[in-house]
């Protein structure tokens, strides 16, 4: 079986997701040909070496200047000439908002629908099954899609990347494309970056808080309690998008990944978007609501108010 | 100006329907029945712009039309009525048992559809995803069907000389873009599309407002292709996820006991808080 997966570049490298999903591959899929298609201004070899290592077999090209930022039109374009050229049976993006923007639109031009965040893929007998969580998580809606090619993104955080990948280098192939002044209909004037002032991936404890800290003057509450343990404050987007916090704060799928030993997460329902961007070993969470989603996950939880909880555990803790 | 918004209509997420459950119909009562969240921004954005184009239009000129369309959803009139009461000047609703709106391409098909109906349109607005079932293709997939430009995941709009720049959602920041003035904008939750509470004066014209329902014919759709024997996308099966995570959730007691419990129960555990 023929797999191509989208190689997303981001900030001069390889998405990480995009690894996680060569591992979840060759997982699932031991002996098919995956390969990539990377599309760029100007192809860095680094990219290719590294996608040969996590285990692609050939990587596909297309440079050119209108590809220096993702546009849908000149992205699809390319996508669609790789494709012809393929013929993959599965055709493979991380859900990033290009890749979520890009597989829908693949999977138009070839008249089927796709699976959508995907957290899972499995094989029974002639199906590939696509494995969607759903209601925030409760429940698992599995997928078929009927037709010879098949297109899904991925969850974002979704796979676990090889840390010690041994592939070789893959095979490389041009692919020229050429591009009319209408693929260029939208334009791209900047990207403005978040500014990430504080680096909370090597933190080893996080406070972090959600809607329910209710406001900008409630964040005292966490920075104390963080304070005292020698820890850093996070929160979801939705308190950077209220400008309770300064967005360098931000952890998700379109903030910063954590790793700590310990996260306290205060007011925060569980919104997989969030706890895509979390891993930690021990999760405490503190939420008004018995039924919040973050306690399914909670390793130890309090259901009551964090403006209540969290000074008493503070002064517990001094 | 015309403006045309896709809106979903949901079980509310505040319903203690759990797990599948959710899903299912029978189980669902219509007071449980919102606008998606974000169909709710999207909304907003159509709006926005409606008065942005009534305040500088001449005199003479008539105002901006914003209508509200929905397909998805158990009670879709509802969903109108509220749409109007927000401030949209009409809506239509698309009601036939043999559409199916589970398959993002279908329901592609069946916006073109409506879209082919209505005729002229400026502009088209819709939900970036709708969370609780995790779906977010349509937009795309409509954008592509009617090789319109399009941008997903607005966070903020700005008018420009024939067009518009949109700032959207981007990982680790914002991207913008330029779009000319036909354009389909998918919308994201940001404070920007916060939608606005219905008015009186909207309440009053929702109660009188005359929605027609269209059907799969209306549209010149058959059931061959948008019901669901022509679903490329097919559930195969829906169970309840069981975390086997072992958890220590502290849901009674007074506040200064349930963090005496915690802390035991961390310390008994050898969890270190804290250097």
């Amino acid at each position: 079986m023929k797999i191509l997966v989208f190689g997303q570049i981001r900030d001069n490298a390889i998405e990480e997701n995009v690894l996680g999903i060569l591992n979840k591959l060759s997982e699932v899929f031991a002996d098919s040909e995956i390969s990539l298609a990377l599309l760029a201004n100007q192809i860095n070899n680094d990219w290719v070496e590294e996608l040969g290592k996590h285990g692609a077999k050939k990587v596909y090209t297309v440079e050119a200047s209108e590809l220096e930022n993702y546009l849908s039109y000149p992205y699809v374009k390319s996508m669609l000439e790789i494709i012809e050229k393929t013929e993959p049976s599965l055709v493979l993006a991380a859900g990033t908002v290009f890749g979520e923007d890009l597989i829908p639109r693949l999977a138009v031009h070839h008249g089927i629908s796709c699976a959508q965040r995907i957290v899972d893929i499995s094989l029974d007998i002639d199906n590939i099954l696509f494995h969607t969580p759903v209601r925030d998580d409760q429940a698992m809606r599995v997928t078929k899609l009927v037709g010879a090619i098949k297109f899904a993104t991925t969850r974002t955080g979704a796979f676990f990347i090889n840390e010690n990948p041994s592939g070789k280098s893959p095979e490389v192939e041009k692919v020229e494309v050429t591009f009319e002044a209408e693929d260029m209909l939208v334009k791209h004037i900047e990207i403005k970056k978040a500014e990430r002032t504080v680096n909370l991936k090597d933190a080893k404890l996080i406070v972090a808080g959600g809607r329910g800290v209710g406001g900008k003057d409630n964040f005292q509450i966490l920075k104390d309690l963080a304070t005292l343990l020698n820890g850093e404050i996070g929160a979801t987007r939705a308190c950077t998008d209220l400008h309770w916090i300064e967005e360098t704060y931000e952890i998700g799928q379109t903030g910063q990944s954590v790793s700590p030993d310990i996260y306290i997460a205060a007011g925060i329902s569980g919104a997989p978007q969030h706890l895509s961007g979390v891993k930690a070993k021990t999760l405490i969470s503190i939420n008004k609501d018995e039924g919040a989603p973050i306690f399914n996950y909670s390793d130890y939880g309090i259901v009551g108010d964090l403006h209540e909880i969290l000074p008493i555990l503070k002064k517990k803790l001094e | 100006m015309k403006i045309i918004v896709f809106i979903d209509q949901i079980v509310s997420t505040q319903v203690k329907l759990q797990g599948v459950d959710f899903f299912d119909p029978s189980k669902v009562d219509d007071v449980d029945l919102v606008i998606n969240p974000t169909s709710k921004n999207a909304i907003e954005g159509a709006l926005k712009l409606k008065n942005t184009f009534d305040a500088e239009k001449e005199e003479e000129e008539e105002g901006a039309k914003v209508t509200a369309v929905c397909v998805r959803g158990l009670k879709p009139i509802k969903a109108l009525r509220e749409a109007i009461a927000m401030g949209c000047t009409d809506a239509i609703e698309i009601a036939d048992d043999t559409l199916y709106t589970e398959d993002p391409l279908l329901l592609a098909k069946i916006y073109v559809g409506a879209l082919e109906k209505i005729g002229d349109f400026d502009l088209v607005f819709l939900s970036a995803e709708e969370q609780s079932s995790s779906s977010y293709a349509v937009g795309a997939m409509l954008a592509e069907k009617l090789g319109l430009p399009s941008v997903l995941y607005a966070e903020e709009i700005e008018n420009i000389d024939g067009g518009f720049r949109v700032g959207h959602v981007l990982e680790g920041g914002r991207k913008i873009v330029e779009v000319p003035q036909k354009a389909l904008i998918s919308t994201s939750d940001s404070q920007y599309f916060t939608p606005r509470y219905t008015s009186m004066k909207g309440i009053l014209n929702a109660k009188r407002a005359v929605i027609p329902t269209w059907t799969a014919t209306d549209l010149g759709l058959s059931a061959n292709v948008v019901g669901k024997e022509a679903a490329s996308l097919q559930q195969v099966s829906l169970t309840n996820i069981v975390i086997e995570k072992e958890s220590y959730i502290i849901t009674e007691g007074e506040p200064e006991e349930m963090v005496d419990n915690l802390l035991s129960k961390l310390k008994e555990d050898e969890v270190k808080l804290g250097a």
